[in-house]
């Protein structure tokens, strides 16, 4: 697959002119994204995301390192015509919903019936068809967040970067963004996706970043990420809670957690004991947890926890 | 062309308000028109079309020095620039707009002069060479104060604009007139305040072109500056 996104050991620092105090939001910080995955970017806040992000986006440039962006460096102006961008806040402008995507898709060169024609489908897309012709800088931050939604998909652009596109939905935008972002790797786009919301990046992302301290402190595939626990859950018959730490009894049926490096000496204690094995599974991590545990990580463990 | 053409008329439109309170003192000229003598009144007539004047001057420092700031601090600034827009297009966008809101201005001051200044005996191709002055004397003194909103917050780049074409007034006080030609602004700006009736002036285009070179300058020094800095980041 080639790479749409690429960080090579970049590193960002800010300057403060008064103080003069240095802050390195981003730490010789490489990563590449793949045509038409959906990538989760995901780290606290001050991790140094929105950094990355911006720096991909040619908002500012790196101390150190480089990038490209569908193949050309960061900053390139013509390479943004490929390329659609939602802001963590967004800002509008005081205009009607229709006329500001219309807009904003000129300035990437479109225009014509061809530009009325996509602005009228991308907000009927997030939903705001029948608020078209109202002035969005008026609009309550969720309908903001969709009419900047709408903005960034009118040039139909090969690469979707969204920072935070659904922090300010409702459960019902919610739904209707992820049905968005999987259409549009169906129809072969990429999207790189800053979120806080764990749950939804674990069910529409196809790979997995963290970023801890301006480092990456995890990669991979998601479903291999959260079936990489080191545990297994026993289900097991004719036996007692008292026979194993932490076990659970429900309805004659026992259940216990064990390291999974141990699992097949406790499948021998059961068996000791008299007892039935009704199912072994490796327990599944949520991706919360795994932000928790890098989270909690001292910062040389968490450079050195890439996958 | 076209992300330039569409930058300075958003710009325009987002600062209808303080456009349109200054037309309202081109009506009070206009006003003063209907209700007065204009024969008898003239001199004074002639002294608000000055005053008129000298405020679109001041107005054009304000709109080039708090034009970046105010999308930086918005973010707004980001939603354009993630377009397939270069930041030299961008400032060019923001210097035409600049451009735009003080012509309409002086475009209505022009026409407001034409009527009541040359029903008065003044020379109405006077009034518009003084209008092309003012323009290019604003956008000029824009784009002073755009290059230093790059990396100023507005209230030190009004300063810092008002000290750079101040300096050449001093130097010419000292030095000698020539040096009110290094950043013409308050040449141009004298040449509407020293017309008179007795005296109109003669048409001097060397101050314009002057202006419009410089103006050239600055905006190539604005886009040096600009192409280095973070816009992300909060202006300090």
């Amino acid at each position: 697959m080639p790479v749409v996104l690429e960080f090579e050991n970049v590193t960002k620092e800010y300057r403060s002119f008064a103080s003069k105090r240095r802050l390195r939001a981003l730490d010789r910080f490489s990563l590449a994204v793949e045509a038409g995955e959906i990538f989760g970017f995901l780290g606290p806040n001050g991790a140094g995301k929105s950094t990355a992000i911006h720096l991909a986006m040619g908002f500012m440039r790196p101390t150190g390192g480089s990038g490209r962006l569908l193949g050309e460096p960061f900053g390139h102006a013509g390479t943004r015509r490929r390329v659609g961008f939602l802001a963590e806040s967004v800002a509008l402008y005081h205009r009607r919903a229709e006329r500001l995507v219309r807009f904003y898709g000129a300035l990437n060169g479109m225009g014509g019936t061809q530009l009325e024609n996509r602005a009228r489908q991308v907000l009927e897309i997030v939903g705001l068809q029948d608020h078209a012709n109202r002035n969005a800088g008026k609009f309550s931050r969720g309908m903001m967040q969709r009419v900047g939604l709408a903005q960034a998909m009118v040039n139909d652009p090969e690469l979707l970067i969204l920072d935070e596109p659904t922090s300010a939905l409702d459960p019902l935008a919610r739904v209707m963004v992820r049905e968005l972002l999987l259409s549009a790797r169906n129809a072969g786009k990429t999207i790189f996706l800053s979120s806080h919301l764990l749950s939804e990046v674990e069910l529409v992302c196809d790979r997995v970043a963290v970023l801890h301290r301006g480092r990456l402190a995890r990669l991979g595939r998601t479903a291999d990420l959260l079936q990489a626990g080191e545990r297994s859950e026993i289900v097991a018959r004719a036996v007692t809670t008292k026979d194993f730490d932490g076990a659970v009894a429900r309805g004659g049926i026992v259940s216990f957690s064990v390291p999974s490096h141990s699992q097949r000496t406790a499948l021998e204690k059961v068996w000791k004991l008299g007892g039935e094995v009704v199912s072994v599974n490796p327990l599944r991590r949520s991706l919360e947890e795994i932000f928790l545990e890098v989270t909690a990580e001292p910062e040389s463990r968490s450079s050195e926890g890439v996958q | 062309m076209k992300p330039v053409g569409l930058i300075a008329v958003n710009f325009a439109r987002e600062q209808r308000w303080p456009i349109l309170t200054l037309l309202l003192w081109v009506l009070l000229l206009a006003f003063l028109g209907l209700v007065t003598d204009i024969h008898r009144q003239r001199e004074d007539l002639l002294f608000v079309f000055k005053q008129d004047a000298i405020y679109v001057l001041a107005f054009s420092v304000f709109f080039g020095g708090s034009a970046i700031y105010n999308e930086r601090r918005s973010r707004r600034i980001l939603g354009v620039l993630s377009k397939a827009v270069g930041r030299q297009q961008y400032l060019s966008g923001l210097v035409l707009g600049v451009t735009i809101a003080c012509a309409l201005y002086c475009f209505a001051l022009g026409l407001t002069g034409s009527w009541t200044l040359g029903g008065a005996g003044f020379p109405i191709s006077r009034v518009w060479f003084l209008m092309v002055c003012l323009v290019t004397a604003c956008t000029l003194a824009g784009t002073v104060a755009l290059m230093f909103s790059t990396f100023l917050n507005p209230f030190f780049a009004a300063g810092a604009t008002a000290m750079v074409l101040g300096l050449p007034v001093l130097a010419s006080q000292i030095l000698g007139p020539r040096w009110n030609y290094v950043i013409p602004v308050w040449e141009l700006g004298a040449t509407v305040l020293n017309s008179s009736f007795n005296s109109p002036g003669t048409a001097s285009w060397l101050p314009v072109v002057l202006a419009a070179v410089e103006t050239l300058a600055f905006w190539l020094l604005s886009a040096r500056i600009f192409a280095y800095v973070d816009i992300a980041v909060a202006v300090e």
